[in-house]
């Protein structure tokens, strides 16, 4: 479970995040929509550490995660997948010692194993045969995907996914959604999905969190979304 | 006034977090928590990569020193010193110093640049996020490899140095070669070796200190990987030059 409680952050006096306050249930899946720039990106670093709240506090199974140091923050990591907005891949390494790297560093496989595992991920993504890649070599899309393939191949109790479909065109957009939705669901595991796509996000989330000008303006589940008479939920979501 | 105060506060702050960076460098090498794979990765690299134009500017000095040195000795009828000029030169003081710049230009600058590129693209926070610790794997092994290479790297060079001095004095001042290498070998002394060789030691940590630190540091994008690993360079040429000045007088000092 994710609890974020009265979470403040500003940026050379910009004030970014006003006052968050979220709950994720365990093997849930929230989705938070809103406008560029509104600090959605922002808000999923606090749920791994990478930045501190000015104020406020981020729990991870009732642990404080702003309290603790940099070394019980890599311990807890383990557990955690994440996405990044730009993939962030290791580009002095190929496709699948990319997608191995977080099995061997957090588990005893042998090499053979985690081939079999890095071989069916690239085929749940759709992307075989490019092992030998190096992420120049990838279009957008591509390393999106074969970033999320790392994310999730830990089998991790929390995942994290910043835009998982931006850069996608809609056919892969709906397939990476219902990837992730399926692997959540099979692995009951804790999910915070940013994203503009409305129409994916409806159709895989439990709940939906918008987020205006930082701070939350609505949360609820796809059919209160839809059933909204908030004038800019209404207006984000048409 | 004020902007002058700021200026060095924000100095002092940014020289306390290198020596911090270093601390936690040291400590991460004294616990053990060295990836040998990455360190032999990093030192090919470095070491490929410099070691070519090391031996052409070791060579080509070699040469210079012998060539200088004959036309200024043979007025004194003092040739066959020059066995003695172009070894002694180049292990008490040209070997080291000339191999540390070019290494900084050349192992340096690509540590910088290539740190400072991962942490403009996230790829330090994802090691992060991973539950790895950027420094011990990214960081530690470029470090460790230049402590490694270096030494080696100087070793070539002196090398390369003498075997220019001999190119000239043989085919150019007419003397002997096994004359010449057995007056180098009689020239050059356990001290005279071991004085330059010693601070060569000192220049790796120099070196890898500063680079991996201005790598890691990087913000702002590719101007900012442009501007922090010039800086990179800068500081280590500047650093390298100026601690040679002291660990000189400190080694003439108590050495001799
Ligand atoms: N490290 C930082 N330093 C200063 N300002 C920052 C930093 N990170 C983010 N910001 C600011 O915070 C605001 C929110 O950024 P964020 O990246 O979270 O937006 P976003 O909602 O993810 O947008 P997008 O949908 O385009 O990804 C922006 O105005 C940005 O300028
Ligand atoms: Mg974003």
């Amino acid at each position: 479970m994710i609890q974020v409680q009265h979470l403040h952050k500003s940026f050379n006096g910009q004030q970014v995040l006003e006052d968050i306050n979220l709950q994720v249930k365990k093997g849930e899946i929230l989705i938070v929509l809103g406008e560029s720039g509104t600090g959605k990106s922002v808000l999923l670093k606090h749920l791994i550490g990478l930045l501190k709240p000015d104020q406020g506090s981020v729990l991870i199974e009732a642990r404080d995660i702003t309290r603790m140091s940099e070394r019980e923050l890599l311990g807890l990591r383990k557990d955690i997948g994440y996405l990044f907005q730009e993939g962030a891949l290791y580009d002095f390494m190929n496709v699948f010692e990319n997608i191995a790297f977080p099995l061997r560093e957090h588990t005893a496989f042998d090499w053979k194993t985690i081939r079999e595992k890095v071989q069916s991920i690239l085929r749940l993504i759709g992307l075989e045969g490019i092992e030998e890649k190096y992420p120049a070599e990838l279009s957008g899309g591509m390393k999106k995907r074969v970033a999320l393939a790392r994310a999730i191949i830990l089998d991790s109790r929390i995942l994290l996914c910043d835009e998982p479909t931006s850069g996608l065109d809609p056919l892969r957009s709906r397939d990476i959604s219902a990837l992730i939705r399926d692997v959540a669901r099979k692995l009951h595991c804790t999910t915070v999905v940013t994203s503009h796509d409305i129409q994916n996000s409806l159709r895989i989330a439990d709940r939906l969190a918008l987020l205006q000008n930082g701070r939350i303006a609505a949360v609820g589940t796809p059919s209160e979304f839809e059933a909204s008479n908030n004038v800019f939920v209404k207006e984000f979501i048409s | 006034m004020k902007a002058l105060i700021d200026w060095g506060m924000g100095y002092v702050a940014r020289s306390g977090s290198a020596v911090c960076f270093l601390g936690e460098i040291t400590g991460h090498i004294v616990r053990g928590r060295i990836r040998w794979p990455e360190v032999l990765k990093q030192m090919y690299e470095q070491g490929i990569q410099s070691v070519m134009i090391i031996v052409l500017t070791s060579l080509a000095s070699g040469a210079v020193l012998a060539l200088q040195g004959y036309t200024a000795m043979v007025r004194f009828g003092a040739k066959e010193y020059i066995a003695h000029l172009v070894g002694l030169s180049l292990v008490r003081e040209l070997g080291p110093v000339f191999t540390a710049l070019i290494f900084s230009g050349k192992a340096g600058a690509r540590i910088a640049a290539e740190l400072g590129t991962m942490s403009v693209n996230d790829q330090v926070l994802a090691t992060r996020t991973m539950g790895v610790d950027p420094v011990e794997f990214l960081v530690v092994p470029r470090m460790a490899a230049c402590f490694l290479v270096l030494p080696v790297l100087t070793i070539i060079g002196e090398i390369a140095g003498i075997t220019g001095g001999y190119l000239i004095a043989t085919l150019e001042a007419g003397i002997p070669g096994t004359f010449y290498i057995n007056q180098t070998i009689k020239a050059i002394q356990y001290v005279d070796f071991w004085g330059g060789f010693a601070k060569v030691f000192f220049f790796a940590v120099i070196i890898g200190w500063i680079c991996c630190y201005q790598g890691y540091s990087t913000k702002g994008g590719s101007l900012g990987v442009g501007r922090f690993t010039t800086k990179a360079v800068a500081f280590s040429y500047i650093f390298v030059i100026l601690s040679n000045a002291v660990l000189t007088k400190i080694i003439l000092t108590l050495w001799g």
